[in-house]
C-alpha cells in the first residue's frame, strides 16, 4: 500500500482556527476533503510536514436577493441535491453530482474543487514512477513531457464545478492572515499549469457566491470522459444564457480540463439578441473549436478532444434554444 | 508521531495510537483489527475501502484517522445480532459474491444507498454502486442482490433454494457458493488480513530503467537505518525459474542486469512499511543504460539489442524470438486455391492487465526446525510450493504454501512472484516473519497480463458458405521474460479450430522478448487475440459471400464426436445450441441491419479447453486428487490442492460431494490450497478444475457413498442395492418409509468400518490430442462452446461506442450450480467488454508504463456496463464430472470481436485494432466517408 509519512495533523474547528494554526505551522497545508490532496501526498509529490484539516467547519447554502452563497466546505454531494441549487443554478448542480464518484462526492468539498491542483499524466504518479520520468516541469524536474519544452506547464485545470462557476460569474471569499478580500473566480486562474492559482498559501476559501441568474436562465454542463463515473473529466462544457425563446440575451461559454486555465469563449456578444438558428450555432461551436487548444496531459486525445469542444457547444446551444 | 486516536466504530468506542499520516484505512485494518475493510489501489480509485462515517460512503483510503469525528461503520458492523443484514443475505442468495474482496465496500454502499432510498430505480443502483469496482461480476447478479434487498430478503434461506436437473440430489440446483457469508460479513480472511506476531513488512526496491546493467548494488545506508532487520539482493538467490520447467530464464530479484521498468533490484524487511520506504530510499544502485527494445516489432529489427544474450543452458540467442511456432494442417493452398472469396488484414490486439481488486501479497515464516511456510494469494500453490524448494534449494518437504481467500486472480497469479522469494529470504535473515503487499503500480509490473498480438490473417470461404482455408501469421509481444509464453506461442494458434471449423489451416506464431513487464496468461490465454481477428475477418467475408454471418459459422460448427482441423477431438458441442440461443434471444433475423444508423448486431464464437490435458512438469501422477474425513458429526471435510481463486471452485466440490452422499453442501467443509494439509491439486487455470476436481471428488464421493449404503444395507439385512442416498437419507428404494438420515448412515458406517471415515479420489491424465510436435499443447479432455450476440450503439459525432446488452450463450456441459455458471459467464463478458472499450496497458518509449494505477488503467464501474443476459446450453459432455465442461474462460472470446462485428452493422466501419476508443471509431467513420 502507498503509505503517507512524516506529518502531524491538526484538526480545525473553524476558519478562525484553522488560520490560527496555520500560523503555528508556517509550512502547513490545508486539507478540507483530502481526495485531491491526499494522493499527491502518498504520490510524494507534496512532503508537508503539517496538515491543517478543515473537515471540521460546516458548509451550507444560503439564499440570498441577488445571489445564492456557498459555503467552501459544502460538500459536493450536498451541493449536488440541494432544491435551492438545481432550482437556481442548475449546471453547478449538474456539474457537482459528476465529480468523480458517490464516495468522493460525499467527501470532497465545493472550495477543493475550486483549488484543485492541475493535473497530468506525468504528474499524478508515485514516486518511483516519476522518478523513472526523470521528473517533469511541475515537480522536482526541468522539462515538461506533454509539449516537450522546459518553460511551459501544460497541466489540466480539471475541475467539473470551475467552467459552471465561470460562466455564472462567481465570486470567492478568501481568508488570509491579512485579512478576508474578495475576488471573482474568472481571476483566480492563471495559464501555469504550474501555479495557476492565484491565491496565498496561507488563504482560505471560503465561501463562493454565485449571483442568481436572471429571467430566463438557462444552462448545462457536458462532461467528457471514458467511464460514466470516476474518471476526471477529459474536458467540460459549461453553458449558461439568458434565453427569450431561441435569443440569447446573455451567453457564456466556458471549456475547462483543456488547458491549466478554464477558458471562456471570446466573441459571443455578436450572437446575442437574435435568434440562435443553426447556422448561429455552427458558428459558435466553430469558435469553440478555434479557441480550444487542449493539451495530452489528460486522456484522450488533444485533437478529438478538441472536436468534441465543437460538438459539445453545438449539442448544448441546440438544447438549450429550443428551453 | 503515533498519537492516541479515539473512534466510534460499529457502536463502539475504539481507542487506538497509530501515527498522524495514517489513514482511517490503516487505523482500522492494522490498529483496530477490522479487516474486513479492503485495500485495492492505494488511492481512492476503486472504493474497496467504502466504510460509512455517519452514514455516508467514504473512502478509508483517503481519510486521514485523526480527521474523523463521526460514527464509523465497517463491514463488521453491518451484521446484528439475529444473523446477517439482509442486503448481506441478498448478496449471498443471488450469488452476488464471487472472491468477495470488492463486497465490504459494494454492500456499504448499498446500505447508504437503501436508507436514503428504499425501492431505487436500476439507474440509482448502478450510480450508488458506481465507486466502488468489482472485477468477477460484471456488476449483473450485484444489481439483482440490492433490488431483492429492496423488495426485502428473508432473513433464512434454504441451503438448496432452487431445483436440482431431474435425476440428481443437487447438481443443476441453483445454489449459494460455500463462502458467500463469510465474505459478505467481513469475516474470511485474505492474505494480507493476517498479522503475523513479531511480523515485520518488506518492501522491494524496482528498477527505474527498462533496460540496464547492474554494476552495483550497496545496501549498507539501508541496513544501518535503525528498524531494519533485513535487506536482500538478487545474489541471494540467484537461481532460475519459470512455471514452464523448460524455459528458466527469471530470477527472483534481478541479476546481472534488468530488463524493465519496475525490475525488482534489493529487498528490506523492516518494523513497518514506513521505515522500509525510507530503507529502499537508501540503497544506491549503479546501472550502465543499455538501448532499449520498446516492442514487437522494434524486438525483430534487424540489429536489435537483445534482452537477454545467453538462455538458461548458457547457450547465446541470436535474436529476441524466444519462441516459434510454425504448423500446417491439410492442404492450405488448395483451401485458398478453392475459395470465392479472401479476406487478408492485420488485426492489433492491446495487452491489459487482470486488475484483480487484491493487489498480490504474501508472508514467509520458517520455523526453529527449519520449515517455511509462505502464506500467499496465488492461484497455483503446488507449483510455487515446487519453485520456492528449488529457487531456495530446500527439500519440498520443508516447504508449505497456504493460500488463504484470494481477492481475484484472472491468470495474474498462476505462477511465482518476485514477492515470495522475497518474503522467505527476508524472513530467513530477519528471524521473524515477513510480509510484502505490493503496490497498485506493483501489480502492474508484475503483470502476466493479456500479451499484445500483430496478427496477420488470411481467410478464405466458398459462396455456399465453407470455410476452405485460415493462415495466420501473429507476432507475440512477450515481455522481459518468459512465464507460459511458450504455451502462449502454441495456444495462439491451437485453440482457434472450433467450434467453427475450416478444411485447411496453417498458423505462424512468434514470441519476443521486450523490455517490458513479461505478459502471461490472462483469462483466455493466448487464444482471445487471434478469437478477435479471425472472428472479425470471418464477418467480413459472410459479408462479402452474402451470407448471413451467424449462419455461416453454424454452417462449419464441428459438431460432437469429430476432430477439428488440427487433430483435436470434440467429445462433445452445445455451439449450434448457443447459436440458435442468441440468434432467438436478440431478434437476430428481424433485427440485424435494420436498426437505423448509429445501431448494430454482431456476432462470434469461440470454443475453449476444460483444463489443459497435461501437466506442467510430465509426471505419472494423478492431475488432481481429494481426500475425505468424514465421523459421526453428519458433516465431511474435503480436503483438495485446488485454488479457489473466487470462481467458486470450494462451492462445487461441495456439491460434487452432496450429490454423491446426499448430505447437504453447508455441512461440508473445504480445506483447500493448503500443501501440507491438501493432496496435491495442479492450480486453478486453463479452466481445469470443475472437470479434473470435479472428477476426482466424483470418486471419492461415490466410494464414501458406497460405504454409507453398504453399512445402512448390512443394518437392514437387505441387498445394498436396494438402498439409495436421497438429499438428507439413506432410503430402501421399495419401501419408502424406510430411511436414516445420512448423519445415522455415517454413524453405521464408522461403526461398521471400525476407523474414521475416508475416502479418496483422483483425476489421472487421459491422453488426447494430436499425434505431431505441439500435438497436445491446446489439447483438452473436453471443449466449451460459446456464442454471443451484442447490441451497440454508435455516436458518430463522438465515436462513443455504447455496447447495449450482450446476450452470450455459453455450453458448459453440465451446469452444476447454474447460478455460479451465470456468474462465470457474465464476469467473462465483462472482462472482454473492458478489454474492447477501455483497457489498455501501454508503455511509452522509454519502457515506463503510461498509468500504472486504477484511474488511469480505466477498469469499468457499474454504470456504462451493459447488462449482460447470460443463458446456460448443457451438452452433457461424455467425460465430464455429470458432464460438466468449463465455464470460466471461454466466454469471454466472443465479446470482442462481436462488439467489432457491431459496430460495423451500425455504422458500416470495421475496426481493426482495440480498444475501440472514440478517437479511432470517429477517424474510422471519416476515413471511411472520406
Amino acid at each position: 500500500m502507498l503509505r503517507m509519512d512524516g506529518f502531524t495533523y491538526r484538526h480545525a474547528t473553524s476558519w478562525a482556527h484553522a488560520l490560527e494554526l496555520w500560523s503555528a505551522h508556517p509550512d502547513a497545508r490545508y486539507v478540507a476533503g483530502g481526495t485531491d490532496l491526499l494522493p499527491n501526498v502518498k504520490h510524494g509529490i507534496f512532503k508537508p510536514r503539517t496538515l491543517v484539516g478543515l473537515s471540521g467547519i460546516a458548509g451550507g447554502v444560503e439564499l440570498r436577493d441577488d445571489s445564492v452563497k456557498i459555503g467552501a466546505a459544502t460538500r459536493l454531494a450536498d451541493l449536488a441535491e440541494h432544491p435551492d441549487v438545481q432550482r437556481l443554478l442548475g449546471p453547478l448542480a449538474t456539474a457537482a453530482a459528476l465529480v468523480a464518484s458517490p464516495q468522493i462526492r460525499a467527501m470532497a468539498t465545493l472550495g477543493g474543487n475550486i483549488l484543485l491542483d492541475t493535473r497530468c499524466l506525468y504528474y499524478n504518479q508515485t514516486e518511483s514512477w516519476r522518478q523513472a520520468l526523470g521528473y517533469c516541469l511541475k515537480a522536482e524536474g526541468t522539462w515538461c513531457h506533454v509539449i516537450g519544452g522546459p518553460k511551459t506547464c501544460v497541466a489540466s485545470q480539471s475541475s467539473d464545478t470551475v467552467p459552471v462557476l465561470l460562466a455564472l460569474d462567481a465570486k470567492l471569499h478568501l481568508l488570509g492572515p491579512s485579512g478576508a478580500r474578495e475576488v471573482a473566480i474568472r481571476d483566480l486562474y492563471r495559464f501555469n499549469g504550474m501555479d495557476h492559482l492565484a491565491i496565498e498559501p496561507s488563504e482560505l476559501l471560503t465561501d463562493v457566491v454565485v449571483p442568481r441568474p436572471g429571467a430566463g436562465f438557462r444552462g448545462s454542463y457536458q462532461k467528457l470522459r471514458t467511464r460514466d463515473s470516476i474518471d476526471f473529466p477529459q474536458l467540460g462544457v459549461a453553458v449558461c444564457g439568458e434565453w427569450a425563446g431561441d435569443t440569447a440575451t446573455r451567453l457564456e461559454i466556458v471549456i475547462g480540463a483543456a488547458s491549466p486555465q478554464p477558458k471562456p469563449l471570446r466573441g459571443l456578444e455578436a450572437f446575442l439578441g437574435r435568434p440562435l438558428d443553426d447556422a448561429a450555432v455552427l458558428e459558435i461551436a466553430a469558435l469553440a473549436h478555434k479557441q480550444t487548444r487542449p493539451q495530452d496531459s489528460v486522456h484522450g486525445g488533444a485533437a478529438w478532444r478538441r472536436q468534441m469542444a465543437a460538438v459539445f457547444v453545438r449539442r448544448a446551444l441546440t438544447a438549450l434554444r429550443n428551453g | 508521531m503515533k498519537a492516541l486516536l479515539d473512534l466510534r466504530v460499529n457502536g463502539e468506542g475504539v481507542r487506538v495510537a497509530v501515527p498522524e499520516a495514517w489513514t482511517l484505512l490503516e487505523a482500522l485494518r492494522y490498529a483496530a483489527g477490522l479487516t474486513g475493510t479492503k485495500q485495492g489501489c492505494d488511492k481512492g480509485d476503486c472504493g474497496a475501502c467504502t466504510v460509512l462515517v455517519d452514514g455516508k460512503p467514504t473512502l478509508s483510503c483517503l481519510t486521514l484517522a485523526h480527521a474523523v469525528r463521526g460514527e464509523v461503520t465497517t463491514i463488521e458492523g453491518v451484521a446484528g445480532p439475529d444473523g446477517p443484514d439482509p442486503v448481506q443475505r441478498a448478496f449471498d442468495v443471488c450469488g452476488a459474491l464471487q472472491c468477495g474482496f470488492c463486497q465490504p465496500g459494494m454492500i456499504l454502499s448499498a446500505k447508504a444507498l437503501l436508507s436514503r432510498c428504499p425501492q431505487p430505480t436500476d439507474g440509482e443502483i448502478r450510480e450508488a454502486l458506481s465507486g466502488n469496482l468489482c472485477r468477477c461480476t460484471g456488476y449483473t447478479k450485484i444489481f439483482e442482490a440490492v433490488r431483492l434487498a429492496a423488495a426485502g430478503c428473508e432473513r433464512q434461506v434454504p441451503v438448496r433454494y432452487g431445483e436440482p436437473a431431474p435425476g440428481f440430489l443437487v447438481v443443476g440446483a441453483r445454489g449459494r457458493k460455500a463462502d458467500s457469508i463469510a465474505k459478505a460479513t467481513g469475516e474470511t480472511l485474505y492474505t494480507d488480513d493476517i498479522q503475523l506476531p513479531r511480523m515485520a513488512h518488506g518492501k522491494i526496491l524496482r528498477s527505474p530503467h527498462a533496460h540496464a546493467r547492474i554494476l552495483s548494488i550497496d545496501t549498507s545506508a539501508a541496513d544501518a537505518l535503525p528498524g531494519v532487520f533485513a535487506t536482500m539482493t538478487g545474489a541471494d538467490v540467484p537461481t532460475a525459474y519459470c512455471i514452464i520447467p523448460w524455459t528458466p530464464d527469471e530470477t527472483a530479484l534481478a541479476v546481472g542486469k534488468v530488463r524493465y521498468v519496475g525490475e525488482g533490484v534489493a529487498a528490506v524487511a523492516a518494523v513497518d512499511e514506513e521505515t522500509a520506504n525510507r530503507a529502499l530510499a537508501l540503497i544506491r544502485v549503479e546501472y550502465e543504460l543499455l538501448p532499449i527494445v520498446a516492442d514487437a516489432a522494434a524486438a525483430v529489427a534487424p540489429g536489435a539489442p537483445l534482452v537477454h544474450e545467453l538462455d538458461w543452458k548458457g547457450r547465446p540467442w541470436e535474436s529476441n524470438v524466444c519462441k516459434d511456432v510454425d504448423l500446417s494442417f491439410g492442404d492450405v493452398p488448395a483451401g485458398f486455391a478453392a475459395a470465392d472469396e479472401v479476406v487478408e488484414g492485420r488485426w492489433f490486439y492491446e495487452g491489459s492487465n487482470h486488475a484483480a481488486i487484491e493487489p498480490h501479497c504474501a508472508i514467509g515464516r520458517w520455523s526453529q526446525d527449519g520449515g517455511l511456510t509462505v502464506w500467499s494469494a496465488t492461484q497455483v500453490s503446488h507449483y510455487l510450493h515446487r519453485e520456492l524448494a528449488k529457487v531456495l534449494g530446500l527439500r519440498g518437504e520443508d516447504v508449505r504454501v497456504i493460500q488463504p481467500a484470494l481477492g481475484g486472480a484472472f491468470g495474474g497469479k498462476s505462477e511465482p512472484f518476485d514477492l515470495e522469494f522475497c518474503v522467505a529470504v527476508l524472513a530467513r535473515k530477519a528471524g521473524r516473519p515477513v510480509k510484502i503487499l505490493y503496490t497498485r503500480e506493483e501489480v502492474f509490473y508484475a503483470h502476466r497480463g493479456r500479451h499484445p498480438m500483430d496478427m496477420a490473417f488470411k481467410v478464405a470461404g466458398t459462396k455456399d458458405g465453407r470455410i476452405t482455408a485460415v493462415e495466420s501469421d501473429i507476432l507475440i509481444d512477450g515481455g522481459a521474460y518468459h512465464s507460459f509464453g511458450l504455451v502462449t506461442t502454441y495456444y495462439a494458434g491451437q485453440l482457434l479450430t472450433g467450434p467453427v471449423g475450416f478444411e485447411s489451416y496453417r498458423f505462424r506464431s512468434r514470441r519476443v522478448y521486450t523490455n517490458k513487464p513479461c505478459c502471461g496468461p490472462k483469462r483466455g490465454h493466448g487464444s482471445v487475440q487471434p478469437r478477435f481477428a479471425f472472428e472479425c475477418a470471418l464477418d467480413e467475408l459472410a459479408d462479402r459471400l452474402g451470407l448471413d454471418p451467424l449462419e455461416m459459422r453454424r454452417r462449419n460448427v464441428v459438431g460432437a464426436g469429430e476432430r477439428t482441423v488440427n487433430g483435436q477431438l470434440v467429445t462433445s458441442s452445445g455451439a449450434l445450441a448457443c447459436l440458435d440461443a442468441v440468434e432467438l434471444a436478440s431478434g437476430w433475423k428481424s433485427r440485424r441491419g435494420k436498426l437505423g444508423r448509429g445501431r448494430g448486431l454482431g456476432v462470434a464464437t469461440s470454443m475453449y479447453i476444460s483444463g489443459t490435458a497435461y501437466p506442467i512438469y510430465p509426471n505419472d501422477m494423478p492431475q488432481s486428487g481429494v481426500l475425505l474425513r468424514a465421523d459421526r458429526s453428519g458433516k465431511i471435510t474435503i480436503f483438495c490442492g485446488a485454488n479457489d481463486i473466487g470462481q467458486g471452485s470450494d462451492g462445487m466440490l461441495a456439491y460434487v460431494i452432496s450429490e454423491e452422499t446426499g448430505i447437504a453442501p453447508d455441512d461440508i467443509t473445504v480445506v483447500s490450497g493448503d500443501t501440507e494439509l491438501t493432496p496435491v491439486d495442479l492450480g486453478s487455470y486453463s479452466s481445469r478444475v470443475t472437470f479434473m476436481c470435479g472428477i476426482a471428488a466424483q470418486e471419492a464421493g461415490a466410494d464414501l457413498g458406497a460405504k454409507m449404503k453398504a453399512a445402512v444395507a448390512a443394518k437392514w439385512e437387505l441387498p445394498v442395492e436396494r438402498v439409495r442416498i436421497t438429499f438428507g437419507a439413506v432410503v430402501d428404494s421399495e419401501d419408502a418409509g424406510r430411511r436414516v438420515t445420512t448423519r445415522d448412515a455415517l454413524i453405521l458406517a464408522e461403526a461398521a468400518a471400525g476407523t474414521p471415515l475416508s475416502a479418496v479420489g483422483g483425476y489421472r491424465t487421459r491422453k488426447v490430442g494430436g499425434d505431431y510436435r505441439g500435438g497436445t499443447i491446446g489439447a483438452s479432455p473436453a471443449y466449451s462452446a460459446t456464442a454471443h450476440v451484442c447490441e451497440v450503439s454508435v455516436d458518430e459525432e463522438t465515436g462513443i461506442v455504447r455496447v447495449e446488452r450482450v446476450w452470450a450463450a455459453h455450453d458448459c456441459g453440465r451446469a452444476l450450480n447454474p447460478q455460479i455458471v451465470e456468474g462465470q459467464i457474465e464476469g467473462s463478458v465483462y472482462m472482454g467488454y473492458a478489454e474492447a472499450i477501455m483497457e489498455a496497458h501501454t508503455f511509452d518509449e522509454r519502457g515506463l508504463h503510461t498509468g500504472p494505477n486504477l484511474l488511469d488503467y480505466r477498469i469499468p464501474t457499474s454504470k456504462e456496463c451493459p447488462d449482460f443476459l447470460a443463458s446456460i446450453v448443457e451438452s452433457i459432455d461424455p467425460g465430464g464430472p455429470y458432464g460438466a465442461k468449463e465455464a470460466g474462460e471461454g466466454p469471454l472470446h466472443p465479446i470482442i470481436p462481436a462488439i467489432a462485428n457491431a459496430i460495423a452493422d451500425a455504422v458500416g466501419v470495421r475496426l481493426r485494432r482495440i480498444p475501440f476508443t472514440p478517437d479511432r471509431v470517429l477517424a474510422a467513420i471519416r476515413e471511411a466517408r472520406a
